[in-house]
């Protein structure tokens, strides 16, 4: 009888790859950068795993993560204000000498007190820089099924062009594996070579009394990253398990990767593959419905409630809030919650922060490799 | 510890002239506006108004409204102390009864009320559109030393006779009450909101109920008798967009209303008198290569392939290619298939409008019914309905209900 996943507790990493999205995340982190018109990073990973019965959570923030405070709040969205587990944020626990942790390890380091006292039998872990409609249920049955020690998910897909380009480690670890009869036999860690590949979703599961011992003694060699100085050495010693993906998934892998997986939702076909599975939850913002003014012009848009539209606009994400005026034409872009485009401005692939001005008549044009990116707050 | 003001929303009403979309569900439940249900102004206009305790007085088809107001929590009104409560008529050890009239409704709850040891209650009426602060009547009340206000707004004098009207003197004070007089000695009509002192409230709420006569009802019975009493009561001015969408073309037209806040009077985009409403969880909405959007409203989970002009469309609508929607108001989840022309009605939820099919149709001369399909009909490729048609049943493949 296989146990129900009813004791499985969540751990997500909402700070990974920041350094990936260097623009994106000036004023708060990967998990809270607004995505799919009114979604943050976060809500997917996290309404995956509270949809899969998962109500304990925790939330290892390392900085720049008031965004994401904002955003969670008491977790209520997420069904997650509970009496027993709920949503649980841990900032580093900062001492006079010590610099917040790298990686994952140092992160869960920090809360072994937290970890030793939960009653759940499994933990799930989870970034936030892969968009999923994700099912732990099925994750963790197979992971009891194989009788393994971890259970890694992965997809197969080409190697994103954003992580070929970083040359240098400091942008965060990403890993491929060599797969025997469903074990992982081999793990790459940042590896240059073109294709297809089985990419990891850095999703895992693992018995929590196992994940326990293994931070502990990984920290005490000072190890930072839980697949390359925890998993990679023990490949012998224990049954990790690859779980293949072959659901929908968005990677944000550069601020171009951004841009095209926002795009790529322009087609009822990717968005019915993303939005199919569990309901996403995000924050409500309370907004009217979007209006069209006579003479307003759209063609193949995806956008939230709140807007206003009087001009023209055509193969663009609009996220709460946005106002395009009368004249005014944007094409190709993707304009965050509060973006107001003036009368007869014009944009083109372009992706504009939130509260982003373009004044009247001004012009805004990136190309399609290299979408123009206007930081928050900024006036054009 | 006291509260100085609480709430007491009717919202038993059938709203049997709304038909087809009053079958199943309260009409305070009714949906408006794209995203809202009509009882979101009356919730919003509290919490807004600084109100944070709030009897919901429920009778007809409670269970959606039951259901969509849960523990209030998207009004901001899930607190520790007060909160927004459902009322239903319960069984007490003398007995059970209905709500028999909108007085015995609050009479039953006196002891709901008595919990907050209120110096103040305001009754609401859960079946109009109207963004009111209610902090400025309560302050007008005040003021006025009154121990009944009601809140009036003047209407047309040849329209005067339809409403109860307030006869009231240069200092607000009302003298008469009439109720629909073919003389009408007045131009200001009753909103049904009234602001009582809760001991005057209590008293006339017990001697009303003492009366085997009475219809316990508060414009035929509690009010008559507060002016035979010669009680201070007031009449306060309200001069904001207030509309009783108690048919179906007043709805329609209300709905019509919002599309255009610069004329109409109501604007529900203003920031700062947010009305709250439960959130459909959908994503957002969709606007695909070939479709049209002019003049409209949408909102999350909406897809459009075809045409839609003039229309306030729902979470969830679905409009297909070559499909054209006008002047319409498509309530949450409806399909509009390939070819299907949709122009001036109410289609409620979940409803389907088959391939080719006609519903409804733009005025002419004095045709200017508006048609109206009720919650989950589904309507057959090809099939047409009439302008004046009021559709509860499935309507088969190329069949016609005028």
């Amino acid at each position: 009888m296989v146990k129900s996943n009813r004791s499985a507790l969540g751990i997500i990493f909402p700070n990974s790859y920041d350094a990936l999205v260097p623009e994106l995340v000036n004023v708060r982190m990967m998990a809270s950068i607004p995505f799919a018109s009114r979604y943050r990073l976060i809500d997917f990973i996290l309404s995956s795993m509270t949809q899969s019965n998962i109500h304990n959570i925790s939330v290892m923030v390392n900085n720049n993560y008031h965004s994401l405070m904002d955003h969670l709040d008491s977790g209520r969205e997420w069904d997650l204000v509970r009496k027993n587990g709920g949503l649980h944020i841990f900032p580093p626990f900062a001492e006079k000498e010590s610099k917040p942790y790298v990686g994952r390890v140092g992160a869960m380091a920090g809360i072994l007190d937290f970890l030793r006292d939960q009653k759940e039998e499994y933990v799930v872990i989870a970034d936030t820089n892969v968009v999923v409609n994700f099912d732990f249920k099925a994750l963790i049955k197979a992971h009891i099924e194989k009788g393994a020690d971890v259970t890694i998910a992965y997809n197969e897909q080409e190697f994103p062009e954003g992580l070929m380009k970083s040359q240098s480690n400091d942008k965060g670890f990403y890993y491929t594996f060599n797969i025997e009869d469903g074990r992982v036999t081999r793990i790459f860690v940042n590896p240059r070579e073109e294709g297809v590949q089985n990419f990891s979703m850095n999703i895992s599961v693992l018995r929590r009394e196992l994940l326990i011992d293994l931070i502990n003694t990984a920290f005490v060699h000072g190890q930072e990253y839980f697949e390359r100085d925890v998993l990679l050495p023990r490949l012998n010693k224990l049954n990790v398990q690859a779980y293949k993906y072959e659901g929908y998934v968005a990677r944000i892998s550069d601020i171009k990767s951004y841009f095209d997986e926002n795009m790529r939702l322009l087609d009822d076909y990717n968005l019915d593959a993303l939005f199919s599975g569990h309901t996403v939850y995000t924050k409500i913002r309370d907004d009217t419905p979007t209006r069209y003014v006579e003479g307003a012009k759209v063609q193949n848009v995806m956008a939230a409630d709140g807007c206003l539209i009087e001009g023209d606009v055509e193969n663009s994400v609009l996220f709460r809030g946005v106002k395009v005026a009368k004249g005014a034409k944007v094409k190709n872009s993707i304009l965050m919650q509060g973006t107001v485009i003036e009368a007869g401005a014009s944009v083109e692939y372009l992706v504009a922060d939130k509260n982003v001005t373009i004044r009247a008549g001004k012009e805004m044009k990136g190309t399609d490799t290299f979408p123009v990116y206007i930081a928050k707050f900024r006036t054009v | 510890m006291a509260k100085e003001m609480i709430a007491m929303l009717l919202a038993g009403g059938q709203g049997s002239r709304l038909y087809a979309l009053t079958e199943k569900l309260a009409k305070p439940a009714v949906p408006f506006g794209g995203k809202y249900r009509i009882i979101d102004f009356p919730l919003s206009n509290c919490v807004n108004s600084g109100i944070d305790t709030v009897g919901i007085l429920t009778q007809y088809q409670p269970l959606v409204l039951n259901e969509y107001i849960g523990n209030g929590q998207p009004w901001d009104l899930d607190r520790l102390y007060g909160g927004v409560h459902v009322l239903p008529p319960y069984q007490k050890a003398s007995g059970s009864d209905w709500y028999k009239g909108t007085a015995n409704a609050i009479y039953q709850n006196i002891s709901f009320i008595e919990r907050y040891d209120p110096q103040y209650v305001i009754i609401l009426s859960g079946d109009q559109i109207c963004k009111q602060d209610y902090s400025d009547f309560l302050k007008f009340h005040k003021e006025k030393g009154a121990e009944f206000s009601v809140a009036v707004m003047e209407v047309p004098w040849e329209e005067a006779s339809r409403f109860g009207l307030m006869v009231a003197g240069e200092d607000d004070r009302i003298t008469e009450f009439q109720e629909k007089p073919k003389e009408p000695k007045s131009n200001l009509a009753s909103m049904g909101i009234y602001i009582f002192n809760w001991d005057i409230l209590k008293k006339y709420l017990e001697e009303d109920e003492a009366d085997p006569e009475s219809e316990n009802d508060f414009g035929n019975n509690i009010i008559p008798n507060l002016l035979r009493d010669n009680r201070k009561m007031y009449a306060y001015h309200f001069d904001g967009y207030w509309k009783d969408v108690g048919t179906i073309s007043s709805l329609w037209e209300a709905n019509m209303e919002v599309l255009d806040p610069e004329h109409s009077g109501i604007n529900l985009f203003d920031e700062d008198w947010k009305i709250y409403s439960r959130n459909s969880g959908m994503t957002g909405h969709k606007i695909c290569s070939g479709a049209v959007v002019e003049n409209s409203m949408l909102t999350d989970g909406c897809r459009i392939k075809g045409t839609v002009k003039h229309s306030i469309l729902f979470a969830g609508v679905r409009v297909e290619k070559g499909a054209v929607v006008e002047d319409a108001v498509i309530m949450g989840n409806t399909v509009v298939k390939a070819g299907a022309v949709v122009q001036h009605c109410i289609v409620a939820e979940n409803v389907t409008i088959g391939e080719n099919a006609v519903v409804g149709a733009m005025p002419s001369g004095d045709e200017k019914g508006v048609a109206t399909v009720g919650d989950g009909v589904t309507i057959g490729d090809g099939a047409k309905v009439g302008p004046n048609a009021m559709v509860r049943n499935n309507i088969e493949g190329g069949e016609e209900q005028w």
